[in-house]
């Protein structure tokens, strides 16, 4: 697998393509900043959710024990998985009782990241994505690059071609309306003879044993209302204590997201419709061993509207491909090395460490803060690559020493050209900025 | 140990943090039609309706689930709009079926009540009043094709509103 950086310069080869990227998703950031400014109490809202995310980590299983019995008195059944594997299996057992060799699914980066459809499919099931931006990533054999814009690393050539391959649209047609109304036929299909869907979750209310999810497209409820079997996937954080909480929730989430007022449905699954079977599966999947510790637990916080990414100049500039998660941007970053430490070792160095991040997230996450502790961890652990390592300690080694620091600097300062050199990465598309004739303090002492 | 008991298990009481309560200050000057704009709606009078849609079918109980896939335009009554954000909230009980407002082509909602803003309508639905209900803020939309936006992704393509005063 390539690291962050090596995926980016990919990426970043194809610099017209990534300008483009770059400055699409700054063009989210300013709508969300539009639709955030015109009201008066945003950061006061921002605030207030960020209060009511605590108190309920703070209580977390006392919540979420209220929504399991109010769920259940519902009509609904609820499930607990440890783990992705008891989850993917949960979710199998449901979908063979009833016999189903085809099912749809909403937008849910909890079943990428359990890496549901492969488990599925490994068992005869084939799943059919049915948010237009995570189907045409599906055909491609590809995962989303961004949790509210799937597929925004594609241009309508991409798409169109696509669609000839899998739909049959005619070659060359690039038009996103008629491509989108060739998904929407395509996908009636599925909607109309599919017996189970499956869901995300925004919210799981504890108070009312309810659940909400929001689309722009009417994917989730076309899937949920026509299927005999709903299942809802969610992870333990996405409760929150009061039905009236979700007021706030809901303004932040979409104006955040895309600078929308809201979400075009925001649907409250409360009991199942007359005849049907409604599940809903509580993950954990290492979230409560980020809850266990104070640096991290914040991060659970996160409603995944993705202002995060939309704003972080590394993202734009480097694709969600490169965090090689489901989740990218600056809150994979801070949620992946939780789940493999190893495996994402490289993502809390995909930053600037800017802090845009924090500034936008409506939950008020520490994000850069995060990253940064992150950094430290993953260099005392030793899972640091091993020129950071290296770079670290002779750094750390100079800076200790004032008079290797002083004959080091001279000597650096004499021989600047040898920085030019491809071994130094901070040379890659970089000009090295050429060096003073005499350091600060031998300027000083001839003053 | 069932997964449940471990997962419980797991999680410590952390240092208490009170819910912050209700939420205090928030804007109440919103224009409803303007938000319908926004969100891609249109407002028709009662009479305009009548020319627009003279065939459309309205909600009546002998309409029944799957059949409404081959509804062209449905009418059916919702109980309030937002005014700062233009949606609507709709009930299980108000549709034929859950999927009524998703499947038809085109959707027409009458509405007699506005409220300003998301708490007031939270304030409306303080205990859920249905076993399904939801927000629903203009046609179905996506962007997921290079960020243009496509009226019609799946739900209705069109959603007119009559404002009863």
């Amino acid at each position: 697998m390539l690291s962050h950086s090596e995926a980016s310069e990919n990426f970043i080869a194809d610099a017209e393509r990534t300008d483009w990227h770059d400055e699409t998703l700054w063009f989210v950031r300013a709508k969300r900043d539009k639709a955030s400014k015109v009201l008066p109490e945003w950061e006061a809202m921002r605030e207030h959710a960020s209060q009511i995310k605590d108190h309920t980590l703070a209580n977390l299983g006392e919540y979420l024990q209220a929504f399991e019995s109010k769920a259940i008195a519902n009509g609904i059944h609820v499930h607990w998985a440890a783990d992705a594997a008891e989850h993917n299996a949960i979710v199998h057992g449901i979908i063979a009782a009833q016999g189903s060799k085809t099912i749809v699914k909403s937008k849910s980066m909890l079943t990428e990241e359990c890496h549901l459809n492969d488990y599925l499919a490994s068992k005869g099931i084939e799943v059919v994505d049915t948010d237009l931006g995570e189907r045409i990533v599906q055909f491609r054999n590809e995962a989303p690059s961004h949790i509210v814009l799937p597929a925004i690393h594609l241009k309508k050539e991409d798409v169109g071609e696509t669609f000839h391959q899998h739909l049959g649209t005619p070659k060359g047609n690039k038009d996103p309306q008629f491509l989108t109304e060739a998904a929407r036929q395509h996908l009636r299909g599925h909607f109309l003879a599919s017996e189970v869907a499956i869901t995300g979750v925004n919210f799981a209310v504890a108070e009312t044993g309810e659940f909400v999810v929001c689309t722009n497209e009417g994917n989730a409820d076309m899937g949920a209302h026509l299927a005999k079997v709903h299942i809802a996937c969610t992870g333990i954080e996405k409760i929150i204590p009061k039905r009236a909480d979700l007021a706030v929730f809901l303004r932040l989430l979409a104006r955040s997201a895309t600078g929308q007022l809201i979400t075009t449905y925001s649907s409250h699954f409360h009991k199942p419709r007359e005849g049907q079977e409604m599940h809903i599966v509580l993950l954990d999947n290492g979230r409560t061993r980020q809850l266990a510790d104070p640096k991290y637990k914040n991060s659970l916080k996160c409603i995944r509207c993705a202002a995060c990414f939309n704003t972080c100049p590394v993202y734009r500039r480097s694709g969600g491909h490169s965090y090689h998660q489901p989740v990218a941007g600056p809150i994979g970053s801070i949620l992946a090395p939780n789940i493999d430490k190893k495996a994402n070792a490289d993502l809390p160095f995909a930053s600037t460490l800017c802090g845009s991040c924090s500034n936008v997230c409506p939950v008020k996450i520490n994000i850069h803060e995060q990253l940064w502790f992150w950094r430290q961890d993953l260099m005392e652990a030793g899972l640091a690559p091993a020129g950071k390592t290296i770079g670290m300690k002779l750094m750390a080694f100079t800076l200790a020493n004032p008079v290797i620091y002083r004959v080091g600097g001279s000597l650096l300062r004499r021989f600047s050209h040898l920085l030019n050199t491809r071994l130094n990465p901070w040379y890659k598309q970089r000009e090295m900025p050429v060096a003073p004739k005499e350091s600060f303090q031998e300027w000083y002492k001839k003053r | 140990m069932s997964a449940r008991d471990q997962i419980l298990r797991k999680i410590e009481p952390l240092e208490p943090v009170n819910h912050p309560g209700d939420f205090k200050g928030a804007s109440i000057d919103f224009d409803f039609r303007a938000s319908l704009e926004v969100v891609g709606a249109r407002i028709m009078t009662k009479e305009e309706l009548e020319i627009v849609f003279p065939g459309r079918r309205r909600y009546d109980k002998t309409l029944d689930g799957l059949s409404l896939a081959e509804v062209e335009v449905l009418e059916i009554d919702g109980e309030f709009v937002v005014a700062e954000n233009g949606a609507i909230w709709l009930t299980e009980e108000a549709m034929p079926h859950r999927v009524a407002p998703f499947i038809c082509q085109h959707l027409v909602i009458n509405v007699k009540k506005i409220v300003p803003n998301m708490h007031a309508a939270y304030e409306e639905l303080k205990k859920p009043n249905s076993s399904f209900g939801l927000f629903l803020a203009g046609p179905s939309k996506t962007a997921d094709i290079e960020q243009s936006l496509v009226i019609g992704a799946h739900g209705a393509r069109s959603l007119t509103v009559v404002i009863h005063p």
